[in-house]
Formats: structure tokens, sequence, C-alpha cells
């Protein structure tokens, strides 16, 4: 996929939050996290711009506008700490760009090169459109939990991929 | 008229923090957690005994002294409210006393009854005698994830077990 044109990666800043909560907020967005309430999305913003301050959140910009976040939620404990969740959000005007793919290309280098973790991991539910580019980053199946989802009374699973580094 | 039972469990309070860090230091316990160290464990019972104010933790008692420990991580996601995390803890030198089964099926209980919950998943150690209570009481396995722990050059996998209620 050819990459779209201004893009750009950096560490995210904490005022990066007010952009990851308006994308948060888009129904269509909402399908694939577990967010559905203002609370909800706001505890879930909070918590993810946190990792700003141990520069494991990166931010896409076109034309210096934030457009996508990927965020390492590296762990706090010692024997757990070479491997860590991680997400990955898309403003959804930018969606289908290759933006998730750029996100996801230099949160595995941010990973490896920065923090040495050995492996990655990420919580989908099914039928999540970013699941092809994890398997094309090399991602594996490790866990899936059917009826995990429950939204408006009807349920779908949650799916966990893992990739070594 | 029958013997009283010595076993009887309680909603878990504040003061219970005590004995969870006194057992949880025991190294035998320990590593069937994630934990490593004084601080890391401090901050795994804080976040145990925080659930108290919602009345979702269980404490056993044996002859009126804690010996074991049960919490259901309430979800804070309404899309995810009905399924839930749990951990359990039973002091060492209590085990074969069927305080483990007591303490799930109350759980369990409390589960369903008071938070509505349907679904019950637990995370273990490979190697964690405990699997086979789990295995007992109805748990099936939905996930491995092989390099879970890290301690030293070795590793231990994590295995993801659920149970409908």
């Amino acid at each position: 996929m050819k990459e779209l044109e201004g893009l750009d990666i950096r560490y995210s800043h904490l005022p990066d939050a007010a952009h990851l909560r308006d994308w948060l907020k888009d129904p269509v967005v909402q399908t694939w996290f577990p967010v559905s309430e203002e609370k909800e999305i706001e505890d879930a913003v909070q918590c993810w711009i946190g990792f700003s301050r141990y520069a494991s959140s990166l931010t896409a910009t076109v034309e210096g506008e934030p457009c996508g976040m990927g965020t390492l939620f590296l762990m706090p404990y010692r024997k757990v700490a070479h491997h860590c969740l991680f997400k990955v959000v898309v403003d959804p005007k930018f969606q289908r760009q290759g933006i998730g793919n750029s996100l996801l290309k230099n949160l595995k280098h941010l990973a490896k090169n920065y923090f040495h973790l050995e492996l990655m991991h990420i919580e989908v539910f099914d039928a999540n459109p970013f699941i092809h580019l994890l398997q094309q980053h090399g991602f594996q199946e490790f866990a899936r939990q059917e009826r995990f989802v429950k939204d408006k009374g009807k349920y779908s699973s949650r799916i966990l991929y893992e990739c070594y580094l | 008229m029958p013997s009283k039972s010595p076993l009887t469990i309680r909603l878990t309070h504040a003061d219970d923090a005590l004995p969870l860090s006194q057992w949880l230091s025991k190294s035998d316990i320990l590593r069937w957690f994630p934990m490593y160290d004084v601080r890391e464990i401090e901050d795994a019972v804080r976040i145990w005994i925080s659930y108290s104010r919602l009345h979702a933790g269980l404490t056993a008692e044996w002859e009126g002294v804690p010996c074991g420990l049960a919490n259901l991580y309430i979800q804070p996601f309404k899309k995810l409210a009905h399924t839930c995390l749990f951990s359990i803890i039973v002091k060492e030198d209590m085990r074969g006393k069927g305080i483990g089964k007591a303490l799930i099926d109350e759980l369990a209980k409390v589960a369903k009854e008071k938070f509505h919950i349907e679904i019950l998943h637990l995370e273990v150690y490979e190697g964690n005698p405990a699997k086979k209570l789990y295995e007992r009481l109805g748990f099936k396995e939905f996930g491995f994830q092989p390099k879970f722990i890290k301690e030293g050059d070795h590793y231990i996998g994590k295995i993801f077990m659920e149970k409908y209620l």
C-alpha cells in the first residue's frame, strides 16, 4: 500500500487526548472497543494517554493533524515486563489509508529496539478489519473467547493475538 | 446435633489486605502470580482489596481466622459486564480442606445473583496444581500464551479458562 502523503509518526503528547476522545466517541470505532458510554471513554482515554509519559505511545499525523494512535501498555511487574499489550486506533476519516499499518510497524520497532520487549499482544473483537493487518505482520492467535462482548443483546468473541519480536 | 463447620465465608474487607500480603510473600505462592517483590505485591493487594468496596470479594475463615480470599474483578465496561475475571488464594498450610472449592462455589453464586455475570474466567500458569480444581469445577480452556512469565531464562505459559454460569 502506498503511504499517505504528509503522514508522519511522532511520540504522543498529553494534548492528543482530545483527538483520542473524539475517535472513541465515533459509533463505528466503538464497535471495535469496549467503550460505549461517556465515563468509559474518559477512563479509557486517561489510561491510554498516560503511557505518553513513558514514551510508549505514538501518534500518526497527516500534515501535522493527528489521525491515529498506537500505544504500548507497558507491564508494571518484572516477571511480565518482557511483553506488553498494545492498542491502535485510527480516525474514521483516515481509515484504509495505511495509517494502521504504519503505526503497527513503528510500534513493533519501538517495542523491540527501545523497550527491548520480546513479544507484544493485542485483544480484538471478532470481525475487526484490523485482524487482517495483524496477520500480515506475523501475529498469531493464542486465545479466543466466545460471547465476551455483549452489545445490545448480541454476543461476539474476543481474539488474542501475539507476535514475537 | 450436627457439628458446626469451622469454615465460614464472608465479604472481604480492607483489613484482609494484611493476611493477603503475608500469603503472597511466600515464594511457593508468589510463583503462581505475576508479582515479583514487595512493591509489586503491595500494588496487587491494593487493587484486589479495592473491589471490597463493591462487595465483590470473599474471605474464607477457618475457626474465625482468614485462610483464603477470592475476588471478582468487576468489568468497568457495560459491553463486557456479563463477564468477569477472578482470582483466588488459599493460605499455604490450609490447603486440602476444601477451602478453594467453597470459595469458588460461593463466588460464582455472588457473580451470578448479585452482578448478573454469565461467564467467569481465570488465568492460571502452567504447572499450577490449582488447574485440576478449576477443571473439576467445570472450567474449560480457551487459550494459552506460552511465554507469559519470564524468570531468568525460563518461561512459563499462561492458560485461560472460563465457565458459563
